[in-house]
C-alpha cells in the first residue's frame, strides 16, 4: 500500500475523485482527508506495479486540476 | 538513498536514487502558481509530477522518472529542464498579465471582424435614439434640427410684421 497526499489548495477535490475512479479497475483506494490534504491509500490489485499506478494517478489528478482551471 | 545533485544546493533539491525521484523547492514569490501548473503540465508526459507546499513561501515538487532506475545526472537534468520550463512559464504569465487588456481587445476585434459585416436585421435592431456621446458644442446636430427651427422662427416674425 502506498499513500499519496494531495494538497487541498493545489489540487481540485473533484479532479482527485475523477482520477481515482479512472484507476478503480487496477487498484483499490482508501480516501481520507484533513484540513490540508486529501490522502489516497493505493493498493495495486492487478498486474500493474503499484509504483506506476501511484505515479499515473498523481499525473491524472494534476492534469484534471489544471485543465479544470482553463 | 538520498543525495544532493551537482549544481543544486541541498536545501533546494534532494534526489532519491533508489526511487528515481527528485524533490526540489520552488519559491512561490518568484513563480506564480499558474507558472508551476504550466511547467508541470508539460512534464506529466515525461515523468510523474507531485506538487505540495514545503512551507508558506515555497512549493515542493517531486519528479519521479517513469523508469524505476536513474542516476544522479539523469535526475539533475530532469530538475534543470523543469526549472527552465518553469522560468519560461513564469515569464509568459507575466507578459499575459501586463498585456491582458490589449490581448482581450485584439481578440474581440478579431472575432467581431471574422463574423463579417452586420446584416440588415442587425442594422434594423440598432437603437439610434440614444445619445452616443456628449456634444457640448452642439456639433452633432442634424441639419433639419439645426435649420428648421430658425425657418419657423423667421416665418412667424414675417407674419406678425405684416
Amino acid at each position: 500500500m502506498t499513500q499519496l497526499r494531495f494538497r487541498r489548495d493545489l489540487y481540485d477535490g473533484k479532479s482527485v475523485d475523477a482520477a481515482v475512479k479512472a484507476f478503480s479497475g487496477v487498484a483499490s483506494f482508501d480516501l481520507t482527508e484533513d484540513d490540508a490534504y486529501w490522502t489516497v491509500a493505493v493498493t495495486a490489485t492487478g498486474e500493474h506495479s503499484e509504483r506506476d499506478i501511484v505515479g499515473e494517478l498523481a499525473n491524472a489528478a494534476l492534469a484534471l486540476t489544471i485543465e479544470g482551471r482553463a | 538513498m538520498t543525495t544532493t545533485l551537482p549544481g543544486f544546493p541541498p536545501e533546494q533539491a534532494i534526489a532519491d536514487i533508489g526511487e528515481a525521484s527528485v524533490r526540489f523547492v520552488v519559491a512561490s514569490e518568484l513563480y506564480p502558481l499558474e507558472a508551476l501548473y504550466g511547467a508541470s503540465y508539460v512534464f506529466i508526459d515525461r515523468c510523474y509530477v507531485l506538487l505540495d507546499r514545503a512551507d508558506d513561501k515555497n512549493y515542493s515538487v517531486v519528479l519521479t522518472r517513469r523508469e524505476a532506475e536513474a542516476d544522479a545526472n539523469q535526475l539533475r537534468d530532469l530538475v534543470g529542464e523543469f526549472a527552465n520550463e518553469l522560468l519560461s512559464c513564469a515569464w509568459r504569465h507575466k507578459i499575459a498579465q501586463e498585456n491582458r487588456a490589449i490581448i482581450e481587445a485584439t481578440t474581440i476585434q478579431a472575432i467581431s471582424g471574422a463574423m463579417g459585416p452586420p446584416s440588415l436585421d442587425d442594422l434594423a435592431a440598432l437603437d439610434f435614439s440614444e445619445e452616443p456621446f456628449d456634444d457640448p458644442l452642439g456639433i452633432a446636430v442634424s441639419w433639419e434640427d439645426k435649420y428648421t427651427k430658425k425657418d419657423d422662427a423667421k416665418a412667424s416674425k414675417k407674419g406678425t410684421s405684416k
